[in-house]
């Protein structure tokens, strides 16, 4: 049998929780001070935790690597020199671009330097796709800071930020969205996450856009969050029932796979819509 | 030392939950080990100690998360509370057993988390069957290594110091 001294301390505990709760959904706020403290003392253990992970596993695949190094050497070195080429042919083009926007006093749309972060850790609480960077306020990351992998988009910046790393909520999680542009039917829309599949659903198209499977989707930088051009994923599927339709993206980021990301310490302006009226998007609204 | 032994499963099931959560990213492998760690608190030291390693894993995570603090602490306290009457009731000994506990445990916690979110959120969330199954199995590894390290710890060791004393007795000083 219970003691009824266990079963009171545990409706205690329980209606504890439930006010808890109550008070952060009607406020519509979180604890926004406990969660910077913690988040901030916890990011010093994750930071311990991966570097002692990433010395191990370093260690291991080193060992292994050095096997074709060589080889892979020559590749890299040439791979560079095509990179390097293509890095002048894009610089000329931003600069081309830059004179351009000036020319006929357009907002500026090209990004600022990104900076580099790595993910240090993962989110403790399943289903929910947050990841922490090893970057915060104290190298100018705040929140609803665009963050890109080498890929495409891969998130924003939430709270909790704290000095030595932040908060970034992954394109697929559940409450995210971003404003997207159709490549090639050149419609607007929103990509919104939260699938079990973890694919994006697009809403708010027009019903006209011709939007075919295997179209590119790129941000389209409406939302004043993500910078205007950066890959978010491919049309997979467009799923019709009578005058609906789903558009079903496929990210191009492979989230499975996450460990460097680069942050735009510079919120982009936002540009005008390419054919439909758009809500500042990043969460849900 | 309960309060120690208590503190530091939490702790360590935390640390060992989000420092794994970073290979498991984009959200295929589901996994819960706070909650392997707050069952196996309850199932060790009684419903009281589940109570309070429900209360202080669940928190943990929610403050670590950045989502409502308080849904996990109350979805775990009552995991947490459930598996330690569970274990005063039964005679839970072996590994296997506590194992079992752990299953119904992830599925409660799981049913729980949504229900819990679906309040909220006034709407119902669905659930992933997949990503439940995936959880169960994944923490069911996991309380399976955990349980079966505990229970044959403390043997080894008695085992280590008695070889150790017949060595040592055996030795001509």
């Amino acid at each position: 049998m219970i003691h009824r001294r266990t079963l009171t301390l545990f409706v205690a505990v329980c209606l504890g929780h439930v006010l808890l709760i109550s008070a952060q959904v009607q406020s519509r706020s979180g604890l926004p001070v406990i969660e910077s403290v913690a988040f901030g003392t916890f990011a010093g253990v994750q930071r311990l935790t991966t570097g002692l992970a990433d010395a191990v596993s370093g260690g291991w695949t080193n060992y292994f690597a050095l096997r074709g190094a060589a080889r892979e050497n020559a590749a890299l070195k040439q791979h560079i020199l095509d990179l390097e080429v293509t890095i002048q042919q894009q610089q000329a083009l931003v600069a081309r671009t830059r004179a351009l926007e000036q020319a006929l006093a357009l907002k500026q749309t090209l990004t600022d330097p990104l900076l580099t972060a790595e993910v240090i850790a993962g989110n403790p609480q399943p289903g929910t796709l947050t990841v922490t960077i090893n970057r915060g306020t104290s190298d100018g990351v705040g929140e609803d800071m665009a963050v890109i992998g080498s890929r495409g988009v891969v998130g924003r910046v939430i709270s909790p930020v704290s000095p030595n790393a932040a908060t970034v909520q992954l394109i697929t999680g559940r409450e995210a969205a971003l404003a997207v542009a159709f490549e090639r039917s050149n419609a607007g829309g929103m990509a919104v996450g939260g699938a079990a599949d973890g694919l994006l659903r697009a809403e708010f198209v027009p019903v006209l856009a011709d939007v075919q499977v295997g179209e590119r989707v790129t941000t389209s930088g409406q939302d004043g969050i993500f910078p205007q051009g950066f890959l978010v994923g491919m049309v997979e599927r467009v799923n019709r029932s009578g005058a609906d339709r789903e558009i079903v993206i496929r990210p191009a980021v492979d989230f499975s796979h996450v460990d460097i990301v680069m942050v735009t310490t510079k919120k982009p302006a936002a540009v005008a819509a390419p054919s439909s009226g758009m809500a500042k998007s990043g969460s849900r609204p | 030392m309960k309060a120690v032994g208590l503190l530091l499963t939490i702790v360590v099931s935390v640390v060992l939950q989000v420092t794994l959560a970073r290979y498991t990213v984009g959200g295929r492998w589901v996994f819960d080990f706070v909650l392997v760690g707050v069952v196996f608190a309850g199932l060790q030291w009684g419903p009281v100690a589940g109570l309070f390693g429900g209360t202080i894993g669940g928190l943990l995570q929610d403050v670590l998360s950045g989502q409502i603090v308080g849904v996990g602490g109350l979805a775990k306290t009552i995991v947490g509370f459930a598996a330690g009457v569970i274990g005063t009731q039964f005679v839970l000994t072996r590994p296997q057993a506590r194992t079992i506990i752990v299953v119904g445990a992830t599925f409660l916690h799981r049913l729980l988390m949504i229900g819990l979110g679906s309040l909220i959120d006034q709407q119902w969330l669905g659930v992933s069957w997949s990503a439940m199954l995936a959880e169960i199995g994944l923490n069911t590894l996991g309380a399976f290594v955990a349980f079966q390290v505990t229970s044959s710890l403390p043997g080894a060791m008695d085992r280590y110091r008695m070889n150790r004393r017949t060595r040592l007795s055996r030795r001509q000083w």
